[in-house]
């Protein structure tokens, strides 16, 4: 474990009960995983490799069954309790009986706090739902629902971003437009960040490290340095080292990607 | 054919053809001389001369039904929130309350008609019913908020009181608004029942009398009248199930 790290995954094995398995599904096997705070962390690998888990047991929501997980040096628990995290998970999770607005507020409501309400309006700018303020999530498509949920993750400045696949249900040019504005916002505010994707170019596009993991059970394969400078302008995906990058991720995914 | 579909259309033909049966059996005394047409009952009913006499029998029995209606969902509700905070308490708050609803109320009226100061069995029964009903409708609901819901308020680090506020019982809202529609029967049932025991007035006593002065045509208004009142607060708590569930959900 490296001393200072953010988050600190070490040796972290993740045995899940199975109906009619002994020893039932081995999610994660022996990983261990660094983030230095302020690092972009993406997370590349095949469905089922324990991305999710692994995102989970960081934020507290479930325990390793051997290893440790440290945030900034202490349980997930006690960052949760001081409302130190973001978490944009797959499931969009907005309360249905919560306007847009009030489904961005909710983090301060929750931990108690006055409702920044110039904060609330400027998120509800930058993810472009303005004029969306009083909707309800029924009435809105997934995408839009996907945008109100990283608004939400955004909302209390956290220390440490959790993004789950938070683009996966966005078309292609409302995507690369979340990407090109997470990049301008990570770079303002340098959040430690840990994104799964299943996108090669969003993780080289955002990151400045690409860990690749195998299938199951989820090991890490590689630990990708990015080393493209920031900012990065939209063209940097036109690069021929962009290029080869993403075709070594790709190949990298692949064996995993052929099995059934 | 649409129209022959419509739910409402087809709830109006069901209902005119029993009445129509009622007064046909009623009328050529297939059921016996208990059982009078519908029209003379409509028309003890529509008599001016027994208004004042239904009134004040349908408004205490109304009264004793609120009255146990609003304190039995208000105990439900709180029994339900406590044992759901205090997760230890549930299966003791589970007996009591399967316990009170198994003792048929009819049992339980002669023991109230001497444990309580005169007058409040009515209300009592009622309340008992409802609050039953409230609870595992609350309890039930309580539970009801995903499990990606539960994750987030997990993550945003929110204490027992947040959490409950903001998520559980919102999310049990649906489910309270649903047994509080059922619990409206059974607010009417516990309050007649109970004055079948002994209240000053009201439609349960109506229904004593008749049945001992062999007033048939009594009996069945005061059941008719019944049947209306708590038609009408289940069509109104239907109307804010429906509202409850389109915003809640
Ligand atoms: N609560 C659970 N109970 C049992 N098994 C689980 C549970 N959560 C995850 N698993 C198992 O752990 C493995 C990893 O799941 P996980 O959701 O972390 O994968 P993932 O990498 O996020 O996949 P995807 O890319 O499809 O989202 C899977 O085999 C899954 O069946
Ligand atoms: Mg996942």
């Amino acid at each position: 474990m490296t001393a200072g790290a953010a988050i600190a995954l070490a040796d972290v094995t993740r045995r899940f009960p199975l109906k009619g398995s002994r020893e039932g599904v081995l999610a994660l096997d022996r990983v261990t995983l660094d983030v230095r705070p302020g690092e972009f962390v993406a997370l590349l690998g095949p469905s089922g490799c324990g991305k999710s888990t692994l995102l989970r047991m960081t934020a507290g929501l479930d325990a390793p069954s051997t290893g440790t997980v440290r945030v900034g040096g202490e349980a997930p628990a006690a960052i949760a309790a001081r409302q130190g995290f973001g978490v944009a998970f797959q499931d969009h999770a907005l309360l249905p009986w919560l306007s847009v607005r009030d489904n961005i507020a909710l983090p301060y409501r929750v931990a108690g706090r006055r409702v920044d309400a110039a904060r609330v309006a400027e998120l509800i700018a930058l993810v472009k739902l303005t004029g969306f303020e009083e909707a309800f999530p029924r009435a809105l498509s997934g995408g839009m629902r996907q945008r109100v949920n990283i608004a939400r993750a955004l909302v209390l400045e956290p220390a440490v971003l959790l993004l789950d696949e938070p683009f996966g249900a966005l078309d292609a040019v409302t995507r690369r437009h979340m990407n090109l504005e997470l990049q301008r916002i990570w770079t303002e505010t340098r959040t430690t960040t840990l994104l799964v994707t299943h996108a090669v170019e969003e993780a080289l596009f955002l990151a400045d490290r690409v860990v690749v993991m195998t299938g199951r059970p989820g090991r890490v394969a590689q630990d990708l340095p990015v080393p493209f400078p920031r900012p990065r302008p939209v063209e940097v995906m036109r690069e021929p080292e962009f290029h080869r990058l993403s075709d070594g991720l790709v190949a990298a995914l692949e064996p995993e990607a052929a099995e059934p | 054919m649409r129209i022959a579909r419509d739910p409402r259309v087809l709830g109006l033909l069901g209902t005119l053809l029993l009445c129509l049966a009622w007064e046909a059996i009623g009328a050529s005394g297939l059921g016996g001389f208990t059982w009078p047409p519908l029209s003379r009952v409509v028309a003890m009913l529509a008599d001016p001369d027994r208004w004042d006499l239904f009134g004040r029998a349908a408004g205490a029995t109304l009264s004793a039904a609120l009255t146990g209606y609003a304190l039995g969902a208000a105990a439900g509700i709180v029994l339900a929130v406590l044992t759901h905070l205090l997760p230890p308490l549930a299966p003791g708050a589970d007996r009591l309350a399967a316990g009170m609803n198994a003792v048929p109320s009819v049992a339980l009226a002669p023991v109230f008609l001497v444990l309580l100061p005169a007058g409040g069995t009515p209300a009592t029964l009622s309340g008992i019913g409802v609050m039953f009903l409230v609870y595992v409708a609350t309890a039930s609901g309580l539970r009801a908020a995903g499990a990606a819901h539960q994750d987030l308020f997990s993550v945003l680090g929110a204490r027992p009181a947040a959490r409950l506020l903001r998520l559980e019982l919102p999310a049990a809202l649906p489910s309270i608004s649903t047994g509080l529609r059922l619990a409206v029967p059974a607010a009417l049932i516990g309050a007649v029942i109970g004055e079948w025991f002994g209240a000053p007035r009201g439609l349960g006593v109506l229904i004593v009398n008749g049945m001992q002065n062999f007033q048939i045509v009594l009996l069945w208004s005061a059941v008719l009248l019944a049947a209306l009142l708590s038609l009408a607060g289940f069509l109104i708590a239907t109307a804010v199930e429906r509202a409850v569930h389109a915003r809640f959900r």
